[in-house]
């Protein structure tokens, strides 16, 4: 798998990726079963000391979490959150990473060639070399996943551990998960299982279980079970993610527009020139001035 | 636990009370999802607050702290009341039948026997009624006899409606009806269910009673010894079952043999005191194992005094010290603390010195300011620690800990390092009994030691200056059997071997006595092979089998496994005789077939016991013996005549508690608890301090020792002390998320960050309202800077449960305010 | 060794453009004095600084202009910073020529018919001061085109601490505001390079011819000279 799965499916402020096209490689995926999270947040310690992550300073606040969001050195981070429900309580506990969408917002805001890739099994990740740390991708990103890092000037954010991944290996919060919320594999294996959650969930009463896999960013890379399916956003996930409507606005039309605006202007110029010359004094009486007599 | 944790993944309903196994045992939560995934399993969590447990919980009940027996109770007069109880099991495997004499009784809080002066009950008012016909105990095998134990039990669980139970425990009625009514769908052989447990249920005045009462439960419903049963105890470190079973407490030597008592003056006086008599003339006989004391105790003697323990001198059994009284730690501290010892009628002096490995008694005992004064007292204090814990620096404890100036401290301290759990090999036993062996993953940093060598130089150090010097009872010191390759650091493989059990002369093959079992030196198959005329050692009978001469079993991590039920009998060694569920013989019917065949535990095929290693005679047929073979009656005890605080269990409030008992306001807590009464030892009442609190542990902390790390992620993940309050009552006092409080017991007073959450349920007790906070134990004045914070048992009471000397870490009385 | 070129002295124009403005000097009138020259270069360097390096960051098709200070990653750097400067010099430059830069009543049209008769160069000029309609035009839109740029580049800079919303409108304001203020520049730099050929002097030696004045200032160049713009 390993040097098929780094092809380059799309890459950001590019025209093309750098897929050969020569193998066909099956989208991955990560996949969160909230309703068998216990928030032990050892996915968290597996994140930080395989990506060898530097300690960030945290204080207790009244919470569990960790930390208020994610942090260019904390890439994942379960969000706690507790609410009335039916009657009873519910405490939700949500891993929350990069979403490592089939559409990357990210990628469609960056303007810096190459700087966000989407590889070809649909990790997204971002090249630290070609990051220019503009910030864009923060706003591009549905999900508030990257984060800007002040010493090194980049952006930072998961990788689904792409170093492993792509020699055959479960990501590391994956693999230090100890029961089983989390697994690893292509998405239509994550899909298929998570499915089969939802109906067990429906079927021990949670009737609004559901995969949230949305589709207003093409689907994501991260599969995961709500037993809350019909509101997301009490797990701090959008309802309906979607690169936002001004960023495309402002990629695909106002650039492309401005940059024809721009260059007609210089065209205008010429041809101004072209049809009227300079407006040159060449004495009051001159016969051939291209100027309106007095 | 009698099962395993892999076992969980059978049961069908898990019922995790005392306990918070998501925080506190995660890894092997994995079981209990696996069962909620695969066999879509119910998982019910009761517990004071909203845990992580909870969160994943099918359903959740609050419950006030240390109320857990009158909740059990109230589910086992559910499941009799509406004959949801296995009938069929209870009437083979259980003492339901047998007809209790007629000395026993309960009235107003009391059982019969009781000693009000001695705060201490007769156990002989207990006892079965004796059957002049048989020998044995009478019985009543359609159990409507009104004094068999059923009948009994029925009556006394009578009082405990749902009313009741919400009134005790603050749970809301419906739900606990609702928990009752799926913990007792398991009452039958097509489902079973099983009940996890920790310190939430071991750290109260009545703590062993409340695992009575789970047990009880589980054995009327007929979930013992079944896979995907029984009575599971998580315990709270990676080898605390190992240090239990290798004799770690002061009442019992290895393998759960007893602690010998002042007068009990040589080996066959001991002996029969602690051999219990097989009386049951029932129509299945017992095996009463415990007939082979002898065996376990003489081998015990020659592993400890090899070639000086013989016949003649009772196998060295005069070496071994006898207790006069209590010496549990707790009595130990209080000892130290008053300056003289209670056992001799306060006439001799307390303890000069203290000796401690990988234990923190300022950090883990509670009521913290005793425990400073008391090692202040002390001439020296050796800690073998990994960190400079609370215990090593208690003459630098901050003010507020009350203990003396430094300089008035006489206390020599010698801080011993040790060698962490990686820095050194060796086995841990889990929870589920398995003995699995360890690597050494590093050296040890600087002149850190491992534990055995430590103690090594201890000990051959004493050794020399008897030798050189001379000096009281000699012998017990210089006939020590040392003989390990290397003395000085013994390989713990080694020492794996000694308590696994060898032959010290050969044996003879009972069967054919011309052959020889066991040649001198070759290491035993088990305890089976055990002898009591001294000719083979073992070190814990229990763990025999774990080296045999195939080699170390604790290093075994074969996945095999046949049945799907995942019992794994090539990994590791689980004690007894690599037996997976304990009490086996229970899964199976009169006619030895399971009672579930798609669950089968053993199984009799018309020769033989197979399945899992047979908790019975493996060649016994069905209908000769009782399943519960440790036991002289050979069946489950529904009444348990030995406990120290009553046969069966009854609901007692905490020694501080918010309310009167409602059952009995006069006897309101447990008569035979015991309280401590030095000038530190203070309990608050309701009126000063309303407010129940309990303690708990976090799945991001290691005890007291996460603190201890500079760089920790773990610091990052729970970055300090918190208290956390229920919304109503930070409302009421102004308290917001985040901010600081102050909480005081009538011990002391410490100061966190708020959590205001809806985690903790607002309860009505007794038909008021009433609040619970709680806090985590894990951090100290020693530590890393900007780790520490106020150590929880600062505030908890030094009351304990009278059967093993746990204090009540877990319900105390507090009051907070905004600091 | 070459020899040294013998000294010319500095011609009384460039000398006078010092200080003064609004003067004839010779045969020239000076336009711009220095202070104002430097000014509007501060302003032009600093504006061209932003957007050789806000450019390639805007979109690849000018992603070369990164090269020229060593990648996109410096450009990144420098930008805003150039942005700052461009600000600063902006704000000079506003109150600079604030005074001479209220539209005339006779000088409405210029967003619509009067600027199409300019460029065909069909105006009535006649009453033209120091500085057209199409000049006071741009003056006000870049003012105000600056403060867009640092409003929206403030909000760029420091993303997290502002609204998402507010800042997905930022980059289009940013963009717009860009787009609008390049073009205009692009015919700025043509009408005072190219077009109208005379023009550029003012801006370097800070002169311009009499002809030059009274063919594009009638107005200014008879408040200057005192003379009559149609004769001569």
């Amino acid at each position: 798998m390993s040097a098929q799965s780094l092809e380059i499916r799309r890459s950001s402020a590019s025209v093309w990726g750098s897929r050969s096209g020569l193998r066909t490689v099956p989208t991955v995926s990560k996949y969160i079963d909230t309703t068998t999270c216990i928030g032990c947040k050892a996915c968290e310690a597996a994140c930080q000391e395989w990506n060898d992550l530097e300690s960030v300073a945290t204080r207790q606040t009244g919470t569990y979490q960790t930390l208020p969001t994610l942090d260019s050195q904390y890439w994942n981070l379960i969000r706690f959150n507790e609410r009335d429900f039916d009657g009873g309580i519910i405490w939700l506990m949500r891993k929350d990473q990069c979403m490592h969408c089939e559409e990357p917002g990210c990628l469609a805001a960056c303007p810096a060639p190459g700087a966000i890739v989407q590889y070809e099994n649909g990790i997204v990740d971002v090249n630290a070399e070609n990051c220019i740390g503009c910030g864009y991708c923060e706003t591009g990103c549905p999900f508030d996943v990257p984060r800007f890092h002040a010493t090194t000037g980049k952006m930072a954010k998961c990788t689904l551990c792409v170093d492993r991944t792509s020699v055959g290996l479960e990501p590391a919060c994956i693999k230090a998960c100890p029961t089983g919320c989390l697994q690893f594999g292509t998405k239509d294996d994550m899909v298929a299982l998570g499915n089969g959650r939802v109906e067990q969930l429906k079927a021990n009463g949670f009737a609004n279980a559901a995969l949230y896999d949305p589709q207003g960013v093409g689907g994501t890379g991260v599969v995961t079970v709500l037993a809350h399916g019909d509101h997301p956003e009490w797990y701090d996930l959008p309802a309906d993610p979607h690169v936002p409507i001004l960023v495309r606005f402002w990629k695909s039309v106002l650039r492309p527009l401005g940059v024809v605006a721009l260059f007609g202007a210089v065209l205008g110029a010429f041809a101004h020139y072209t049809k009227y010359g300079p407006k040159e004094v060449r004495g009051a009486d001159d016969p051939n001035s291209n100027l309106p007599q007095a | 636990m009698t099962n395993g944790w892999v076992d969980i993944k059978n049961a069908d309903v898990i019922l995790a009370m005392g306990g918070n196994p998501a925080e506190n045992h995660p890894v092997g939560f994995k079981w209990f999802i696996e069962a909620k995934k695969t066999r879509n399993a119910k998982l019910i969590a009761v517990d004071p607050r909203f845990t992580r447990t909870a969160a994943v919980a099918d359903l959740y009940a609050p419950i006030r702290p240390g109320t857990d027996i009158a909740f059990l109770n109230g589910m086992i007069r559910y499941a009799i009341e509406k004959k949801r109880y296995h009938e069929d099991y209870v009437k083979i495997h259980t003492n339901g039948p047998y007809l209790v004499g007629e000395k026993f009784g309960f009235q107003d809080g009391l059982f019969s026997g009781f000693d009000a002066a001695k705060g201490e009950y007769d156990k002989t008012a207990w006892g079965y009624e004796p059957d002049k016909n048989t020998g044995g105990y009478g019985v009543d095998p359609t159990m409507q006899h009104p004094r068999c134990v059923f009948q009994l039990l029925k009556a006394h669980v009578d009082r405990y409606t749902p009313e009741m139970v919400e009134r005790i425990c603050g749970t809301p009625k419906g739900t606990f009806e609702k928990v009752a009514e799926i913990v007792t769908s398991t009452g039958n052989a097509e489902r079973v269910g099983t009940i996890t447990y920790a310190l939430g249920w071991t750290q109260h005045s009545t703590g062993v009673q409340m695992i009575r009462a789970g047990a009880v439960l589980q054995l009327l419903l007929g979930n013992v010894g079944r896979p995907g049963g029984g009575m599971n105890a998580f315990r709270g470190h990676s080898n605390i079952q190992g240090a239990t079973d290798t004799g770690g407490n002061t009442e019992i030597l290895p393998g759960y043999l007893k602690t010998p008592v002042g007068p009990q003056t040589n080996l066959k006086e001991y002996l029969e005191t602690a051999t219990p008599t097989t009386l049951n003339k029932q129509a299945w006989a017992t095996m009463n194992y415990w007939v082979n004391y002898p065996k376990f105790m003489v081998s015990l003697l020659k592993s400890v005094w090899g070639k000086a323990a013989t016949r003649e001198n009772d196998f060295g059994y005069d070496w071994l010290p006898k207790t006069d009284g209590n010496y549990s730690w707790m009595y130990i501290f209080d000892d130290m603390y008053r300056g003289n010892s209670m056992r001799a009628g306060g006439k001799e002096p307390g303890p000069e010195g203290l000796v401690s490995f990988g234990m923190n008694p300022v950090g883990l005992g509670p009521n913290s300011k005793k425990m400073i004064a008391a090692l202040s007292k002390l001439k020296w204090l050796v800690m073998v620690e990994n960190v400079e814990t609370e215990s090593a620096a208690f003459w630098k404890a901050p003010r507020e800990y009350e203990g003396p100036e430094p300089s008035k401290i006489p206390t020599e301290v010698f801080l011993l390092p040790a060698a962490n759990f990686a820095e050194k090999d060796g086995t841990f036993t889990n929870s589920a009994r398995w003995l699995q062996w360890k690597w050494k993953a590093l050296d040890p940093p600087g002149q850190a030691k491992a534990d055995q060598e430590i103690l090594s130089r201890m000990i051959l150090a004493v050794q020399d200056l008897y030798r050189k010097e001379g000096g009281a009872l000699p012998d017990p010191v210089l006939n020590v059997s040392w003989s390990y390759t290397n003395p000085v650091s013994p390989d713990l493989a080694e020492v794996l071997k000694e308590m696994s059990g060898k032959a010290v002369t050969d044996i003879p093959d009972p069967k054919d006595k011309t052959k020889i079992l066991k040649t001198a030196g070759q290491q035993l198959d088990g305890f089976g092979q055990l002898q009591d005329d001294g000719s083979t050692l073992c070190g814990n009978w229990l763990h025999s089998g774990v080296y045999t001469e195939a080699g170390n079993n604790a290093q075994r991590r074969s996945t095999a496994d046949p049945n799907g039920l995942g019992m794994f009998h090539n990994w590791g060694f689980s004690w007894p005789a690599n037996r997976r569920v304990m009490y086996n013989r229970a899964s199976a019917d009169a006619d030895g077939k399971p009672w579930d065949p798609k669950r089968p535990g053993i199984w009799w095929n018309g020769l033989k016991w197979v399945g899992d290693v047979p908790d019975i005679k493996p060649d016994s047929p069905p209908g000769q013996f009782g399943a519960f073979i440790m036991l002289p009656e050979g069946v489950g005890r529904l009444f348990s005549p030995v406990l120290n605080d009553g046969p069966f269990a009854e609901h007692y409030e905490a020694i501080e508690a918010p309310i009167d008992n409602p059952l009995h306001p006069n006897v309101t807590s447990n008569p035979a608890s015991k309280k401590f009464s030095t000038d530190k030892d203070i309990y608050g009442k309701k009126e000063d301090f309303p407010i129940v609190c309990t303690t708990y542990r976090l799945t991001e902390h290691f005890h007291y020792w996460t603190q201890h790390q500079q760089n920790g992620r773990l610091n990052e993940m729970q970055p300090g002390f918190f208290v956390e309050i229920p919304e109503g009552l930070a409302k009421e006092k102004g308290i917001a998320n985040g901010s600081q409080v102050k909480v005081v017991s009538a011990r002391g007073e410490i100061q966190g960050v708020a959590m205001v959450t809806k985690r903790m349920p607002e309860l009505k007790i007794d038909g008021k309202p009433a609040w619970q906070i709680g806090f985590p134990i894990h951090w100290g004045f020693a530590g890393a800077p900007n780790h520490t914070g106020p150590l929880a048992n600062m505030l908890t009471p030094s009351a304990m449960d009278p059967n093993t000397w746990t204090p009540e870490y877990k319900a105390f009385l507090v009051r907070v305010e905004k600091a | 060794m070459s020899t040294v070129a013998p000294h010319r002295p500095l011609d009384t124009a460039i000398i006078a453009a010092r200080d003064r403005e609004d003067i004839v000097v010779g045969s020239e009138i000076v336009r711009h004095r220095r202070a104002s020259r430097l000014i509007h270069w501060s302003v032009a360097v600093t504006f061209f600084l932003s957007t050789l390096t806000g450019m390639p960051i805007w979109t690849p098709v000018f992603g070369w202009m990164a090269h020229l200070f060593g990648g996109l990653s410096v450009a990144r750097v420098i930008h805003p910073w150039a942005g700052i400067a461009f600000t600063l010099a902006s704000v000079v430059m506003f109150f600079h020529w604030l005074g001479d830069m209220r539209f005339l009543p006779s000088e409405r049209g210029w967003l619509g018919p009067k600027a199409l008769e300019y460029m065909r160069y069909q105006s009535d000029d006649s009453e033209v001061g120091k500085y057209n309609g199409g000049q006071k035009l741009l003056f006000w839109a870049t003012s105000l085109g600056m403060v867009g740029l640092l409003l929206s580049g403030l909000l760029i800079w420091f993303p997290r601490a502002f609204p998402r919303l507010l800042l997905e409108f930022a980059y289009i304001l940013h963009d717009v505001t860009f787009i609008a203020f390049a073009v205009a520049i692009v015919f700025h730099v043509y009408l005072g390079t190219a077009a109208e050929p005379g023009t550029f002097g003012s801006m370097t030696r800070g002169t311009v011819t009499r002809a030059w004045a009274r063919l594009h200032h009638p107005r200014w160049y008879r408040e200057v000279t005192g003379e009559d713009s149609r004769r001569g």
